[in-house]
């Protein structure tokens, strides 16, 4: 397995956030963790990235232990709900700046952001600062910003959270192509139901700081605890001539 | 705008405006005695005779401006950095109550109480004692200024630096510092001006050693000699409305 987490816990206080949790991922996948907000999500996340010390257990990747290392050591890009592109950079010099810091030569790193700013479909907007952005074109130039650096894990934490529908959707698409595209592996944290099923190749439910992992999609949807039932319950129950 | 409303402006205006332009106007003042209302003599003299004969005027013209951009900078920089060790800690809430110890003793009693040790390290009376004094009332200010900016986001700023490969400093010279750019600047120029127009501190610790402009302006003042005082004043009110003109047309425009 790429990514192998082991009996992982994390107490804030007297608060038990994750509570030994365990979790495995092969390369180029990528699993959605379903969970109400509270439930511990975000927590798992800052703990694989690093930002954030565990209690006990251990996290693996490509069969080397991360206890010990920094965040930058690590390789792992986590990537927020908000977009927090840099407010004094372009376009081009957020999408650049992670190879920057790898002091990638400046010639190489124009090359891959203008291959990057071409997938992202962000033609002609590569010197616009971010403010005269929308919210979908902002969220775009933050995937290119983790992309280009070709971490070995992303971790997304709800980053559709704040778009509109249409946007969502579109953004949606946009990752699983850039995720085909460079093979990426991630963890895709949502609390929407069907952004959780569209999103992962595998599917777990986060609940009360502990995971659980379906075998297969089938499972999640037969699961009354995902939801998933009521949902299709509900729009049926619309369809109902008598409604 | 109704007529009302200018005339109202006007006035605002002039009341803003005429202290400065009475300091202008009796610093080139002479023989101006009761009850003639206008002065006697009108003219260059007063400001030559200092250039010339006072020439200890423009030494603690330039001592002032000195003293205030080391304080400035040292209030700032210093206080930038500290501001977030202590906003992340643990114990926040009781060091901000320490930062904010000078002001609600008051930076003169301050002074009183730290006297002694002035005394015994041998910096009262120099330059780098009324520069460590006025440090001692800066830093707290610009400590309790950043707290605003280490919010939650600028965390996750910080977060996202290093989970795509950079260092804490890399972190901080790259992102932090051109976010906290505008916020900088501002407290560079508060902080001057705490420096600049600081007398009770400055006094008590310079021992009248160190004339700073401030003062040299409560000297003449206490010496009756208005005119002399006036052209203290303007060489002490211009270099801060300069700052302030700077600080407005620069900086405050870009933060709002």
């Amino acid at each position: 397995m790429f990514l192998e987490v082991k009996q992982l816990s994390k107490s804030f206080q007297k608060d038990l956030i994750v509570d030994r949790l365990s979790l495995s991922l092969d390369q180029h996948r990528t699993l959605s963790i379903l969970g109400r907000s509270g439930c511990g999500k975000t927590t798992l996340l800052k703990l694989i990235a690093g930002l954030e010390t565990a209690d006990q257990g251990s996290i693996w990747v490509n069969g080397e232990e991360m206890s010990g290392k920094t965040p930058a050591e690590r390789k792992i890009v986590y990537l927020y709900q908000e977009d927090l592109l840099f407010p004094h950079l372009t376009v081009r010099g957020n999408i650049g700046f992670g190879l920057k810091l790898q002091k990638v030569a400046p010639s190489q790193i124009a090359e891959q952001v203008d291959l990057m700013i071409e997938r992202l479909e962000l033609q002609g907007q590569g010197d616009k600062m971010p403010q005269q952005l929308s919210g979908g074109q902002r969220q775009r130039v933050s995937f290119g910003r983790a992309i280009i650096t070709n971490p070995r894990l992303l971790l997304l934490d709800e980053p559709f959270g704040s778009l509109d529908v249409g946007t969502r959707q579109r953004m949606q698409e946009l990752f699983k192509e850039l995720a085909a595209i460079y093979g990426i592996t991630s963890l895709f944290v949502t609390h929407d139901l069907k952004e959780a099923i569209l999103m992962g190749d595998d599917i777990g439910l986060m609940k009360k700081g502990s995971l659980q992992i379906y075998s297969d999609k089938q499972d999640f949807l037969l699961d009354p605890q995902t939801g998933v039932r009521s949902e299709i319950e509900f729009w049926e129950s619309l369809l109902k001539p008598n409604y | 705008m109704s007529n009302i409303k200018r005339l109202a402006l006007f006035f605002l205006g002039l009341g803003i405006l005429f202290p400065f332009a009475y300091l202008a106007f009796l610093s080139f003042s002479g023989a101006w005695f009761f009850p003639e209302v206008l002065p006697g003599y009108f003219g260059l003299k007063n400001w030559k005779e200092i250039l010339s004969t006072e020439s200890d005027m423009g030494f603690s013209f330039f001592s002032s401006l000195g003293i205030s951009l080391l304080v400035a900078t040292l209030g700032t920089g210093t206080g930038f950095i500290w501001s977030k060790s202590i906003a992340y800690h643990a114990q926040k809430e009781s060091w901000l109550v320490l930062a904010y110890f000078p002001y609600m003793l008051s930076p003169v009693v301050l002074a009183a109480c730290l006297n002694f040790f002035f005394l015994k390290s041998g910096l009262s009376g120099t330059w780098q004692g009324v520069v460590l004094g006025q440090y001692l009332v800066a830093f707290p200010y610009s400590v309790i200024f950043f707290q605003a900016f280490w919010n939650h986001r600028t965390r996750q700023f910080e977060q996202l630096v290093l989970t795509l490969g950079g260092s804490s400093n890399q972190a901080f010279v790259q992102v932090l510092l051109p976010l906290a750019k505008g916020m900088i600047l501002v407290c560079f120029f508060q902080t001057f001006l705490i420096s600049w127009f600081e007398y009770g501190l400055t006094a008590l610790i310079g021992v009248g050693k160190v004339q700073t402009l401030t003062v040299k302006v409560f000297l003449y003042i206490k010496e009756a000699n208005f005119y002399y005082g006036a052209i203290a004043c303007c060489l002490l009110v211009w270099p801060p409305v300069i700052l302030l003109y700077l600080n407005k047309r620069f900086v405050y425009n870009r933060l709002v």
